[in-house]
């Protein structure tokens, strides 16, 4: 290298995790290059509304339905699952060798996977961090949850998290004193109080340990109403000239049932609004930029450069090649992707561990019909879960698993009310009054748990490239290799048999017992068939661990090979606990920024010091 | 779209008798003209007036029964008569079974599909649900910890 670096920070990936990191780089006066694979198409309203028409529009409304991708920057698709009837899938973006299909997707448009996630913001407990030494199970984090703590709270407040501190305080989760979130919990739904009522106290066996089960509001990244001089950030708009206008819109969730696959008014945080409170001056960004290649300089270990093909149209490949430079490199571009561009770049590390590990929280769902009207299809998508199996003295020898308790019907286990109808009309020859009563008594009552269970890193789950295999760009795309091992079959048993317990408990009939035939992969362990789905929680390809033998980075996501190469996101997560990913790996991401601000102080004493209080962190409106 | 189609009215009374919904909440969704293009753009003029005068024969006292017998019960207008109602409580149209294909035409339109984006929302489903269509027409800031309310019905019994 004899060109100076063109940026201080060179980051992939708009998602989450970057978009977190340029906002604390750039406020901390720190020059970054931020290269986005997907188009930059929802940062304005105008914009957003067009995906939410294409939302409103699509038969198949999934998770992707609104974000469909650039023919640049292809991405994961649900309903890629079925297209090949037997094994290697190679007819979506992944190439799925098995045995079982990896179900979880993420999405390459400006935002990333924040556009339709749910919102979900658990903490993982203290024990998570700890699966190694308290349970002889794969390793133990570089980090304990006390170290992680600081940054939950500074994560919780940069993403508008809504909780109670005092819901929260269960299976050893602790705050700091007179903690609590920047807003009051988003009220539960109905069904949850009267589910609540029915079953909060009942106690349930698992292995030699009698649980109490209750009934719990999570912590959710939805606007709801602030705590002292917090201030809800709602709906982008930001103009062509990248000045974000003052919004009114999405101050408050408002109950769409929508958050995935798209928060209509952006009640629900995504990482666009971090990125718009970067410091415009010194923050580059560049959208429809798809990174294909890490440079390594002569030394065989310092990245020298990021080589990205620029596309001008989402409907074309025409692209131009450049290189991207700085003095550090962070890949924020999830899981599967990190890996992927690490392994075409040839860059294994020493651990040989890159893309090895590859976890997600595969989930059941259990319905039913409530004795009476719940009031189903109401709310955000989900309000309370079922958190006492996260942990306990049963992890020795199966999974810890958690509900979500739906608040839209069966709409993700059957296809409700389409299904409904469909079976009303065409099944049961319902018609006129006998089939409106019929869909009046039976929608409003249908209740659904969606059970997701822990796994634990396997090294043969992972993420490969095949060269021959590559995508219209002619990037290689990812190979998946995915099994659901003993552990975490024994923990969809024990969750199922919670789960009915919960719904005998409070008289709902279970109807999905004896359902066949379901539109999700399946998989057989011990003669007993599990329908499962992907929770969309990539995790494990990079992981973190204390030494460059047994893992991919150190406890700040630093490359141990790569001194000025970050991993960030859910990859470099060691286990997985049950909680969704996103609030740990947005305080992973905090912290590393921290670190690295540390660091480049020590080389340039005029870069303004991070970490900051929490009290000079809290959101404000862009604009 | 505004249309002066003279079958208008008589679609919405038929698709009243099917759906269980009054005619001034059909006509209220704003998918009435659109769902009567819809059937003339997949299915030819000949079966949908035999479809509309059909049901114009029918006797207005127990006018749901007839209907089943006299339409639902039919081979021919049967399908047609239950994709109308998918129409309104969904927003799609549903290709025609097989078997009424081989026996009575096999139209190029006739394929699986959202009639719009509009159409979407305005399916009966969601307020028969008592709720809202996902993702549009929200119910408020903590409506969903209310006690559900039935949905207005007017005659009922």
């Amino acid at each position: 290298m004899s060109e100076p670096a063109q940026y201080d920070v060179v980051i992939v990936g708009a998602g989450i995790a970057g978009a977190l990191v340029a906002k604390r780089l750039t406020t901390a006066g720190l020059k970054v290059l931020v290269l986005e694979a997907g188009p930059d198409t929802t940062r304005s309203i105008a914009d957003y509304t067009s995906h939410l028409e294409t939302f409103y529009a699509a038969s198949a409304k999934g998770a992707e339905s609104p974000w469909p991708p650039a023919e640049a920057a292809p991405q994961p698709d649900g309903g890629d699952l079925f297209k090949d009837k037997s094994l290697p899938a190679n007819s979506g973006y992944f190439i799925q060798n098995g045995p079982h299909l990896y179900g979880s997707t993420y999405t390459r448009t400006l935002g990333g996977s924040t556009l339709h996630w749910l919102g979900v913001s658990l903490r993982m407990l203290p024990e998570d961090f700890e699966m190694g030494s308290r349970f002889g199970l794969a390793r133990d984090w570089p980090i304990r949850y006390d170290m992680l703590s600081p940054y939950y709270e500074q994560a919780e407040h940069e993403m508008g998290v809504s909780a109670d501190v005092v819901d929260q305080r269960y299976l050893g989760l602790r705050f700091s004193e007179s903690y609590d979130y920047p807003m009051h919990r988003v009220p539960p739904s109905y069904s949850d109080r009267v589910l609540g009522a029915a079953v909060n106290g009942m106690r349930v066996m698992v292995g030699e340990d009698s649980v109490s089960v209750q009934v719990r509001s999570y912590p959710a990244a939805r606007n709801s109403i602030p705590r002292g001089s917090y201030q809800p950030v709602g709906a982008l708009d930001v103009d062509a000239d990248g000045n974000a206008r003052r919004s009114f819109l999405g101050e408050r969730c408002e109950g769409n049932t929508a958050c995935t696959p798209i928060c209509p008014v952006q009640a629900k945080y995504n990482a666009n609004k971090s990125l718009a409170q970067a410091d415009r001056r010194h923050l580059t960004l560049r959208a429809q930029a798809v990174a294909s290649d890490i440079l390594i300089d002569k030394s065989g270990h310092a990245v020298s450069g990021i080589r990205y093909k620029r596309y001008d149209d989402p409907g074309s490949i025409q692209h131009t090649e450049e290189i991207a430079t700085g003095r550090i490199y962070i890949l924020a571009a999830h899981a599967v992707e990190n890996a992927r561009l690490m392994l075409v770049s040839g860059l294994q590390s020493q651990s040989k561990k890159v893309g090895c590990g590859l976890m997600d929280h595969p989930a059941l769902y259990v319905w039913g019909l409530a004795p009476f009207n719940v009031g189903s299809f109401r709310g955000p998508q989900s309000s309370s879960g079922i958190e006492d199996f996260r942990a306990g003295r049963f992890r020795t020898r199966h999974a810890a698993f958690r509900f979500d308790i739906g608040n839209d019907g069966w709409h993700a286990t059957t296809g409700a009310p389409d299904a409904t109808v469909n079976d009303a009309v065409l099944k049961q020859k319902l018609v006129g009054q006998r089939l409106r009563s019929h869909l009046e008594d039976q929608l409003p009552r249908q209740v659904r748990f969606s059970l997701a269970v822990e796994q634990l890193p396997n090294l043969k789950n992972r993420v490969t490239v095949d060269p021959s295999n590559r995508d219209k760009l002619g990037n290689p795309r990812p190979v998946i290799d995915y099994e659901i091992d003993d552990y975490t079959f024994k923990g969809m048993i024990a969750a199922r048999k919670v789960a009915l317990a919960v719904f005998r408990q409070a008289g709902i009939t279970d109807c999905s017992s004896n359902a066949v035939e379901l539109p999700f992969p399946v998989a057989e362990y011990e003669g007993e068939k599990f329908y499962y789905h992907g929770m969309g929680h990539c995790a494990g390809t990079h992981a973190m661990g204390d030494n460059a033998e047994t893992s991919v980075v150190d406890e700040y996501q630093r490359s141990w090979e790569h001194p000025n190469l970050y991993l960030i996101g859910s990859g470099s997560f060691t286990t997985m606990g049950t909680s969704n990913p996103t609030l740990t790996l947005a305080a992973l991401a905090l912290r590393t920024a921290d670190h690295i601000i540390a660091r480049m102080r020590k080389h340039n004493p005029g870069i303004e010091p991070g970490p900051r209080r929490r009290k000079e962190t809290q959101r404000v409106n862009p604009g | 779209m505004r249309i002066q189609d003279p079958r208008l009215h008589t679609f919405v009374a038929l698709s009243s008798v099917l759906t269980g919904v009054e005619t001034v909440q059909l006509f209220g969704t704003g998918q009435a003209e659109a769902y009567l293009v819809t059937l003339g753009k997949i299915l030819p003029v000949a079966l949908l007036d035999d479809l509309f005068k059909r049901f114009e024969a029918l006797p207005a006292e127990e006018i749901e029964a007839a209907v089943e017998h006299q339409v639902l019960d039919d081979t021919r207008l049967g399908c047609v008569a239950q994709n109308i109602i998918l129409m309104w409580y969904r927003g799609v149209w549903r290709r025609l079974p097989d078997d009424w294909r081989a026996s009575f035409g096999a139209f190029p339109e006739d394929e699986n599909h959202l009639i719009s984006g509009a159409a979407y929302q305005a399916g009966l489903q969601w307020e028969i649900a008592g709720a809202h269509p996902i993702g549009a027409r929200h119910q408020g800031y903590a409506s969903w910890s209310l006690v559900p309310t039935k949905p207005n019905r007017r005659n009922t019994a």
